[in-house]
């Protein structure tokens, strides 16, 4: 590999970087709540389809955008309802979403566009520009910008303290009349709206159409960029850079390489590299205290 | 006296599950004066803080805060109300810095952050104490922890500070420190209730004092000098009845358990000289439930640590709790949740019990019928079936299952904790008369009970435990309740 390629591996990264950054970020917000949504990959999923349906019947990328949004905001509601509310076990929601949002999303596909495999493309991308003649979508900057805009919430607001004080000690918050489940709630929210965003990123901006079972694993690659990140929502940023690197070197060999069986194995880097980063990173001291706990006053 | 800052009447909490927690109880604080609230565990204290401090609402009753009278939604209109509480484990973030504890305890009250400095210079005036700002506390040892608590309250301006049995987790030092606030801010006029069951202190520190059983109020702002140590151990523990008769010159055998040099570790550290347990005796061991307890029957049964010094039943030294039960160790702990697999059979839970004891046996379903019909026929276990889920059975019928589990096996030495607990009148004399009979066909008892009451009738010696040591032992005619309560609370 030269300079050249080696950069345009960089670019390449980019995009497949944004929505790990996107969800790990968002799901860093949901677990300092002490709130684990392990339904993100179905989130991805379902926003996905629903933003390309937008986007190709209600008004081009806008449209998609704002549903991919609201469906992730909706499903993140959803799992505040069942985790927080009815103090129901996070991991089961979360693998039912994740199983409905397979088997939904496909059936879906062939109720409305006719075949089980993808959706029509849609016609109109989001805005972009070009770097080394590959596409960069502005929402790979946005994605930086809501890294930041996630850690200063949670070091420099008194929002974010009350999130970190629930997810660490609800007793103690409780005590000064912080409303765990309130809290809880918005930070579920919070993280489900940026899976949502992902997931519209991923078939209207980066694919431009729906195709079956495109998230391909990424909301399971955001919980291992978390695990990685310490908690912390740069962190989450640095391991999706990581991860979107494996992603695009897969791709990159794969085209290279030009033997198909090969490619199959260079896809698998990004998943490796998860495995191996996520072993490497023994910070289950930074997890926040209450990570996965109903909260119930005595 | 001045006029009262804070006036609750006629409070009385009812919980969901139908235990009255506190029944009608008046209380007023002033301000510069300490008011110690004396009781019992159970009696009521902290629940009625809690009510004061807005974290739970009252069943019906009245609080009124400078002549006025609110209503408390929350901690925050607590909070508001000039009302602090200092809990027995202070409620701050662990992972979160002092500086950051302090600033949601701001956000709580309404006070802007960048008042902070100005406004905890003044505290830390008030109460001689100072807080590492950018620790975090987690780092920080308990006295530190709850000075930050204290310093947080009257920074934020609280008038009135509730302090939940402050002296629990300090040192002889840091409790020093803590008097020597408390005179700090009785000088700013600042309203103390001050929470204890521990006589010394209520003497030292006390300007009056109300003493509260069972959910009522016995005294009423008296004052502690007039009254003394044993004025107040009377009115916090109550007229005992006397012990029925028991048999006298009980022939005592050869010790089934010693502890000599015992030091051991859990919530709190536990130092026990020398305890004997003889043939053919129930010891009683009195005490306010954390003083030891816990510890002390850890380290016999051999779950906890033992430090130093050593464990001796049935002539064995230090035993596992494997070895505890098949040398003739019997065990009935407070929590019968510890002991039983609440969504197992009947049978199922009588094999897992018996397997302590005896080892492995092939589980025939005909051999567990056999033992259960033997132990719910024995010991008046109503199960329906032996396979009905524990769960099924009520509360007496899972204790009885428990102590027939393990009076079955004939134990030689049997440790039981809180053995009643919540049981009716019934069951709760039938559960005694089998202890006390066990006894009396030779074996040893070392009963651990918080129930006065239990002690005293069943008991032929009785040891109190205070702060981790045996402060005394007592026959049961030497075992007045002004004594009782005088040892528990650490008096002399």
């Amino acid at each position: 590999m030269n300079v050249h390629d080696l950069a345009l591996v960089g670019v390449l990264s980019l995009s497949s970087m944004t929505p790990i950054a996107l969800t790990a970020v968002g799901e860093v917000i949901a677990e300092r709540s002490g709130v684990v949504n392990i339904g993100l990959e179905g989130i991805l999923l379902i926003s996905a389809w629903t933003s390309v349906y937008a986007g190709l019947y209600w008004g081009g990328w806008p449209a998609g955008y704002l549903m991919g949004l609201l469906t992730g905001l909706l499903l993140g509601l959803l799992h505040a309802a069942i985790a927080v509310y009815a103090r129901g076990d996070q991991i089961i929601a979360g693998i039912g979403l994740n199983i409905a949002a397979a088997g939904g999303t496909t059936l879906a596909t062939r109720a409305v566009w006719g075949n089980y495999a993808q959706s029509p493309r849609v016609p109109q991308a989001p805005p972009s520009i070009t770097i080394m003649g590959q596409r960069v979508s502005i929402m790979v900057f946005a994605a930086v910008v809501i890294a930041f805009l996630a850690w200063w919430l949670l070091e420099k607001t008194r929002t974010g303290l009350r999130i970190k004080a629930v997810g660490d000690d609800p007793r103690a918050a409780d005590a000064l009349g912080i409303s765990v489940e309130k809290t809880r709630l918005l930070a579920t929210v919070l993280g489900g709206s940026l899976a949502g965003l992902a997931g519209a990123y991923m078939s209207i901006d980066y694919l431009g159409s729906f195709v079956k079972l495109m998230s391909a694993g990424r909301g399971f690659i955001a919980l291992a960029a978390v695990a990685f990140s310490g908690w912390d929502p740069l962190g989450a940023l640095l391991g999706s850079i990581i991860f979107g690197f494996g992603d695009a070197l897969g791709r990159y060999y794969s085209i290279t390489s030009g033997a198909t069986a090969n490619a199959y194995l260079y896809y698998t880097i990004p998943y490796i590299l998860t495995l191996l980063a996520v072993a490497a990173t023994a910070w289950r001291a930074k997890m926040p205290r209450a990570l996965g706990q109903p909260y119930k006053r005595e | 006296m001045p006029e009262p800052i804070v006036e609750l009447r006629g409070i009385v909490k009812v919980y969901p599950d139908g235990v009255k927690a506190l029944d009608g109880v008046d209380l007023r604080l002033y301000p510069g004066l300490v008011h110690a609230i004396l009781g019992e565990n159970g009696a009521g204290k902290t629940t009625l803080m809690r009510i004061l401090y807005g974290e739970i609402r009252p069943t019906r009753g009245e609080i009124i805060i400078r002549g006025r009278r609110v209503r408390l939604r929350s901690t925050v209109d607590g909070i508001r109300n000039g009302i602090a509480m200092v809990y027995q484990h202070p409620r701050l973030v662990p992972t979160l810095t002092v500086r950051e504890n302090i600033l949601l305890y701001f956000h709580s009250a309404g006070i802007d952050p960048g008042e902070l400095e100005e406004r905890l210079r003044r505290a830390q005036e008030i109460t001689g104490f100072s807080a590492p700002l950018d620790e975090r506390v987690e780092d920080l040892p308990v006295g530190v922890r709850q000075r930050v608590d204290i310093l947080r309250g009257i920074a934020a301006g609280a008038r009135v500070l509730i302090l939940d049995e402050p002296t629990t987790n300090l040192s002889p030092i840091e409790v020093e420190g803590l008097m020597n606030a408390i005179k700090g801010m009785k000088r700013e006029g600042i309203a103390i209730a001050y929470i204890t069951h521990r006589l010394p202190e209520v003497m030292e520190i006390a300007d009056t004092v109300t003493v509260l059983r069972k959910g009522r109020v016995v005294a009423s702002e008296v004052d502690p000098r007039s009254l003394g140590e044993e004025g107040l151990a009377r009115l916090m523990v109550g007229e005992v009845p006397p012990p029925p008769p028991k048999e006298r010159g009980k022939r005592l055998g050869e010790p089934v358990l010693r502890i000599h040099g015992l030091r051991a570790r859990g919530k709190i550290e536990v130092y026990i000289d020398e305890l004997v347990v003889r043939e053919g005796e129930v010891l009683g061991v009195a005490g306010v439930e954390g003083n030891g307890q816990d510890e002390l029957v850890a380290a016999i049964v051999g779950y906890g640590e033992r430090l130093e010094g050593w464990v001796e039943v049935l002539g064995r030294r230090n035993p596992s709790p494997r070895e505890f039960y098949k040398i003739g160790g019997a065990y009935i702990p407070g929590d019968r949740r510890k002991a039983l697999a609440l969504f197992f059979s009947v049978a199922e839970n009588l094999a897992f019990l018996r397997y302590a004891h005896e080892g492995p046996a092939l589980l025939t379903p005909g051999r567990l019928v056999a033992l259960y019909r033997e132990v719910a026929e024995e010991y008046n276990v109503v199960a329906g079936s032996p396979w009905a889920p524990v769960r099924s059975l009520s509360g007496g019928n899972q204790q009885k299952l428990l102590v027939g589990s393990q009076l079955h096996m004939k134990p030689r030495l049997l440790v039981a904790v809180n053995p009643t607990r919540g049981l009716d009148v019934a069951t709760t004399r039938y559960v005694r008369g089998l202890i006390a009979g066990l006894a009396s066909r030779g074996a040893g008892v070392l009963l651990v009970s918080t129930d006065l009451d239990e002690i005293l009738e069943v008991s032929d010696r009785i040891a109190v435990i205070s702060r981790g040591r045996i402060a005394g032992v007592l026959s049961p005619e030497e075992a007045t309740p002004e004594k009782l309560g005088l040892l528990m609370g650490g008096g002399r």
